[in-house]
């Protein structure tokens, strides 16, 4: 009961940062809460959150994936070089080129022994090349409909925003499937979950999957948002996406942490960065600034874990 | 389970904090920001936004452009000037471009991390009436001003030097940047236009590098020690030209002439070497682009017909003008300019 408290404290403290980052973004920018500004900010935050999603994933089963940001860009790619030829079959195409290349690294995590951060570091170095090699400079097209809709607006809907809250609620929904459960218990105690009767090599190349499946709606926002593809864009969303999932309280030792934290993280993450922007201060500062927030921030919720640790 | 339950409900109301709350205080402090609206002459609200900021050649470039802006400054054309610092971050670079269009930014001056993804970002700028222009990485939309330097040219007019240089004759290594890299691609299509016209100039080796000094010599020296018999280098960037020299010179060779740019290292290498015959003739991606990009966007504001394509000419560094250029107290890194006149930045933009 004292975690589950904890916890939520947590959850209320991010969100009470995020409802401070608002009042003040509201300040520079009185039309925040319109729904054109709403369009235009989930349509920038999309790929972060989604992206954060999948890091999320792989962090809950005790892994990290430092590969993130080039399937982000080979999803990207693979949807704006299909997408003139139907959206749809594109949209398929790319989340199972993400979904593989996430399997992929979840295997050689599985089977390789060797740790997380050394395979998806190498797999950067794989996934990066394919990309280049589906496309070489930036390019495909995304019909021009389509990207007005996301950027703009859909008869008045945000359309980002409700692609987030559908992928949420699947995942909430998915959690609470065998496979959720394991998913935790692998990155919980992996020896525990074996001893169990979990298999636990498939669950983890399961988890790589899904992540991938995160990154590549991540990449595929991406693509609809600058309605073309390009290689090289996806390597910030790596960092970025580990740096919500920290923030979000997710544990680099994975089978702790939630989704609504790493939501939120996306969100101050993307918001913060935005808000500087609007105060006119010098670029370099920015980025200081920037930092010694973020670094504040988790080291306040370190603290609060400590302490949930040792109660 | 009651976790879990209060959970979604609790992600679902965070991804509300953005959408839900919008019922309260809309109209709170509308007339806080938003940029003052004079005459029809008002001074403009100008913002930069950078892929970079932090190489030197772009430290010089914001320089330049720092003063340019003091100038109008001075003469009430521009009111407000801000950077933004994209740190190669592409999609950092869109929100930068939105955050500008909803703060009613007269003019948005780019330098372009991805040459498509801003695309939609800055026509949906061009649209809100936002004058919009683009310099040095350039996009591939037709709704922004872009002014550029025409980078097979470079190839061209460095490669004919060569093959000039060489009569016509010889054996040549190729120094490209990265494969598939769209500068280098340019430059080395034009570089092979000029050499088709002569058939007695033999390619012996294409070499890719990065644009950076170590990974170029350790490129240079293989190729090299395949072909030590060359009788010339086509280089297409500066850092690539300076590792071919230091070569040439460590083993003892003969300098053999290669064709460079304006970076101060390879510069400073030259002129060392220039008594003992090294020859050579580079170019240059200007600085003042980003000055001629200001001063587009304020000509365009006051009604001047500015061309959508301001294609800016390439400055040549010759044996002859090279002591103008180099700058001795300066780091490898500089990448010195000679200014270019008010009435050649006028002329190009239409005034």
């Amino acid at each position: 009961m004292h975690e589950r408290i904890s916890e939520h404290l947590e959850t209320v403290g991010l969100g009470v940062l995020l409802v401070v980052l608002l009042i003040a973004y509201q300040a520079y920018d009185p039309s925040l809460l319109t729904p054109a500004s709403i369009t235009i900010l989930s349509a920038q935050f999309l790929s972060l959150i989604l992206a954060a999603m999948g890091q999320t994933t792989v962090m809950l089963t005790g892994g990290i994936d430092l590969s993130l940001g080039p399937v982000l860009a080979l999803a990207m790619a693979v949807f704006a070089l299909r997408a003139d030829h139907g959206v749809v079959l594109a949209a398929v195409l790319a989340l199972l080129v993400a979904a593989a290349a996430g399997a992929v690294n979840g295997a050689m995590v599985a089977y390789a022994g060797l740790p997380p951060i050394i395979v998806t570091l190498a797999a950067s170095f794989l996934w990066g090349g394919v990309t280049l090699a589906v496309l070489p400079q930036p390019g495909g097209h995304v019909p021009g409909g389509l990207v007005k809709a996301y950027n703009n607006g859909w008869n008045g809907v945000a359309v980002p925003a409700v692609a987030i809250i559908v992928v949420v609620v699947l995942w909430k929904l998915g959690k609470l499937t065998r496979f959720g459960t394991a998913l935790y218990a692998v990155g919980g105690n992996e020896h525990g979950a074996y001893a169990g009767g979990l298999n636990t090599r498939a669950i983890k190349i399961g988890g790589y999957a899904l992540a991938g499946v995160f990154v590549g709606l991540a990449g595929i926002g991406l693509a609809i948002q600058t309605g073309s593809g390009d290689a090289t864009i996806g390597t910030p969303y790596t960092l970025n996406s580990i740096a919500a999932s920290v923030l979000g309280g997710v544990s680099f030792f994975g089978g702790v942490g939630a989704m609504r934290g790493t939501i939120l993280g996306a969100l101050i993450i993307g918001l913060l960065t935005n808000l500087l922007l609007f105060t006119g201060m010098s670029p370099f500062y920015q980025l200081i600034l920037q930092g010694v927030i973020l670094i504040a921030a988790i080291a306040l919720k370190t603290l609060a874990t400590d302490r949930r640790r040792t109660a | 389970m009651f976790g879990k339950l209060k959970g979604a409900v609790l992600t679902v109301a965070a991804l509300g904090a953005v959408t839900a709350v919008s019922a309260c205080g809309v109209n709170n402090g509308a007339s806080t920001a938003g940029g003052g609206r004079a005459g029809a002459t008002k001074a403009l609200k100008v913002g930069w936004s950078t892929i970079y900021l932090t190489p030197s050649w772009m430290q010089e470039t914001a320089k330049m452009m720092q003063d340019d802006v003091n100038k109008l400054k001075q003469s009430g054309k521009i009111a407000s000037y801000q950077t933004f610092n994209a740190n190669g971050d592409t999609s950092q670079q869109i929100a930068q471009i939105r955050a500008m269009i909803q703060q009613k930014y007269d003019v948005i001056i780019v330098d372009a991390g991805s040459s498509t993804a801003l695309n939609p970002a800055l026509e949906q700028a061009a649209n809100a009436g936002i004058t919009v222009v683009n310099f040095d990485s350039l996009v591939t939309s037709d709704k922004v001003i872009k002014v550029g330097t025409d980078q097979v040219e470079w190839g061209r007019m460095t490669a004919q030097w060569l093959a000039d240089k060489l009569g016509g004759k010889g054996q040549i290594i190729a120094f490209n940047g990265p494969a598939g890299v769209a500068v280098s691609e340019d430059r080395w299509k034009g570089a092979q236009e000029a050499l088709k016209k002569y058939p007695n100039i033999k390619i012996v080796a294409n070499v890719h590098s990065e644009y950076n000094l170590a990974p170029a010599a350790q490129a240079f020296a293989s190729a090299y020690s395949a072909h030590p018999s060359i009788n010339g280098v086509f280089s297409q960037g500066g850092a690539l030209s300076a590792a071919a020299l230091q070569t040439l010179v460590k083993q003892n060779k003969k300098l053999v002439p290669i064709t460079g740019e304006n970076y101060n290292g390879f510069l400073k290498l030259w002129q060392s070497k220039q008594k003992q015959g090294f020859s050579s003739m580079s170019t240059a991606q200007p600085n003042y682009l980003g000055v001629i990009a200001i001063e587009a966007a304020v000509a365009k504001r006051d009604g001047v017909n500015v061309p959508t394509n301001v294609t800016v000419p390439l400055p040549r560094i010759t044996d002859a003008n090279l002591a103008q250029y180099v700058k001795t107290d300066q780091s490898d890194d500089y990448y010195p300019i000679q200014p270019i006149a008010q009435s050649d930045i006028d002329k190009l933009i239409g005034k």
